[in-house]
This record gives C-alpha cells, sequence and structure tokens, in this order.
C-alpha cells in the first residue's frame, strides 16, 4: 500500500471582523450603561410599634438620652446627654462618643446588648447632625485595625417634637 | 538581467493584542456596571459618615423613601421645602401618607406582613430631621416597624 506522506493541511482562516465589531459594540455599551454611585451605608433604628416613643418632657427612662438643640437655621446649637451639655463644636460627637463608650463600659463588664440610646431632636434640626449623633451612639472606628467598634446596637428616637417648638 | 515577479504587499495586522484588551476592558465595565435597580434619587444629597457600612445580609423586602429638595441643574436648593420623591412625583411628608398606606395594602395582597419590609429613608443632609421623624410616624401608623437611615459610606481618611 502506498502511504501518502504529502497531507492537504487547509489553513482556516477566521472571520474575526463580526466578533470585533460586535466586542466593540459591547464595549460600547458597558461603557454607555456605567453609571458611578458612592457606596451607601446604614443605621438600623429600633422603632417598634408596640413600645410607644417616649414623651420628650417627661423624667429620664433607664436608657441613655441624647438631646439635640437646634438653631433656627437649622444648625446645631448644643448636645446634651443626660442633662450634662457637652457643646456644639467640631469635637462634640467625639466627646459624645466617649461619654457613650465609658457608660456601656461602667455599665457591664463588656459590651452588651441591653443598652439603649434614645436620640432626641430639634424639628428643625439638620438631619446630617441626626446622623452624626446616631454614629457617635452606635460605635466608633478602631484606629489600629480600622474596623468600625460597635458600643450600641438599640438606637431609638423620642416622640417628633413639633416644628415650633424648637429649643425647648 | 533577471527580473523578480512582484508580489503583492498585504500587511498582515496582528489582532490579538487589541482582542485582549477589549476582552479585559469588557470584563473591567461588566464587574463595576451596578444592573440592580438602584431605588437612589440624584436629588438627595445623603450626609456622610464612617460607620455607615452596607447591609451583611441583603434584605428580602425594602420599601425606599427618598426625601429632599428640588434643585437646579447646579445643585442649589430652588425650594426650601422638604419633598418625598416617588413614582407619583414630589410630594410632602403629610401627603405621602397616603403612598405608605397604599404600600402596605399591596404588601399584604401579597401576603407580605409590612413588619417584615424594611423602609430604607434616604434623606438629604439639610432635611430637618422634624420630616424623618414625621415619616417614620407615618410608616408606623401603617404597620411598618423595621427602618433603616441611608448615608454615604465616609472613606476614613477624610
Amino acid at each position: 500500500m502506498k502511504l501518502r506522506h504529502k497531507s492537504d493541511v487547509e489553513k482556516i482562516e477566521t472571520q474575526m471582523a463580526p466578533m470585533i465589531d460586535v466586542v466593540f459594540q459591547l464595549l460600547i455599551f458597558f461603557m454607555l450603561t456605567l453609571k458611578i454611585l458612592a457606596p451607601e451605608g446604614d443605621f438600623n433604628i429600633n422603632m417598634p410599634i408596640g413600645q410607644a416613643q417616649a414623651d420628650p418632657n417627661s423624667e429620664p427612662q433607664d436608657f441613655i438620652k441624647v438631646r439635640l438643640l437646634a438653631n433656627p437655621d437649622g444648625s446645631l446649637q448644643q448636645v446634651q446627654l443626660g442633662r450634662a451639655p457637652l457643646g456644639n463644636d467640631a469635637r462634640v460627637f467625639d466627646r459624645l462618643n466617649g461619654e457613650i463608650a465609658g457608660m456601656v463600659r461602667r455599665d457591664a463588664s463588656g459590651f452588651n446588648d441591653d443598652i439603649e440610646v434614645e436620640i432626641d431632636f430639634d424639628y428643625g434640626l439638620h438631619y446630617r447632625n441626626v446622623i452624626r449623633a446616631i454614629s457617635a451612639c452606635t460605635g466608633r472606628i478602631d484606629p489600629n485595625t480600622k474596623e468600625p467598634i460597635t458600643l450600641v446596637d438599640k438606637i431609638k428616637f423620642a416622640k417628633p417634637r413639633p416644628p415650633d417648638g424648637d429649643g425647648g | 538581467m533577471r527580473i523578480k515577479p512582484s508580489q503583492p504587499n498585504v500587511v498582515d495586522l496582528d489582532m490579538t493584542p487589541m482582542i485582549d484588551i477589549v476582552f479585559q476592558l469588557i470584563a473591567f465595565f461588566m464587574i463595576v456596571t451596578n444592573f440592580e435597580q438602584t431605588q437612589a434619587d440624584e436629588r438627595v444629597k445623603l450626609p456622610a459618615d464612617e460607620l455607615a457600612r452596607p447591609p451583611i445580609a441583603p434584605r428580602e423586602q425594602e420599601l425606599y423613601i427618598n426625601v429632599g429638595f428640588l434643585r437646579d441643574k447646579e445643585g442649589n436648593i430652588t425650594d426650601p421645602t422638604p419633598y418625598v420623591f416617588s413614582k407619583e412625583g414630589a410630594m410632602t411628608a403629610q401627603a405621602y401618607g397616603a403612598e405608605l398606606q397604599m404600600e402596605a395594602r399591596v404588601a399584604q395582597a401579597k401576603k407580605i406582613d409590612p413588619k417584615t419590609i424594611t423602609v430604607v429613608i434616604r434623606a438629604d443632609g439639610d432635611t430637618p430631621g422634624g420630616v424623618v421623624q414625621e415619616l417614620i410616624k407615618l410608616a408606623q401608623e401603617h404597620g411598618f416597624e423595621k427602618f433603616s437611615l441611608k448615608a454615604k459610606t465616609k472613606a476614613l481618611d477624610q
């Protein structure tokens, strides 16, 4: 038998043009639909229906009470922890955080889940101050690990104050 | 003199590196593209905080409420009244009570307990805090119990 040594190898040339077309279309689609959003985070607040919101003028209950007073323009006038004024400067929320950390430590051998913070603020206070207060009560960032440390898990709002009753 | 037969001068472009790069770009855009239907309203300028972290586990049911101000193209507030931005347009917090009632009814019709739905409030940093409280109160009246306040995640070095 005679073997053929010469094999007829046909070089198949793939058509790259359609693939490149589609790939570019995909690239343009993804480039146009890309929407860069800033990452967002949450603060959970504890507002069950059965639990009546405390009257702002009532005596302090067995939870930590933080009071935020507003100026007429909505800026922060004063932060009070219980009845103690903490001021309204740039470091006031750091002081609040330190006080809360101290109270949480004194209340138990370690951090516990039973401590609750009630934030009572004037109607007109800018929401960013409320968030800063919630953050100061919730915890802090560990300077070494850069990880958040939770101080208080349960945060609630006091009964809403009327719009005209600010400053009380 | 011997004349060489002329050969067609075909330049064969090597497409491989270009295709590699284009595929890499596509992969990059596919990864960074957020296909989720975000319910964020661009008019709402959220306050920023270092401790604001995304939830560890995704929530099953969420109801987003966007509260902010009407702004012009430069982002300046054109109307000092805070509005809730919904599918029906901009409305005051009090007027949004009817929407909340509708949401609660729709949830009940779908056999979903409003208590299990997390009401996520995205409020502008300049919004009066009392408006947020009003919304929480209205939501409570219609059976919602879980609330979450959104803030932008602030970088630690800021």
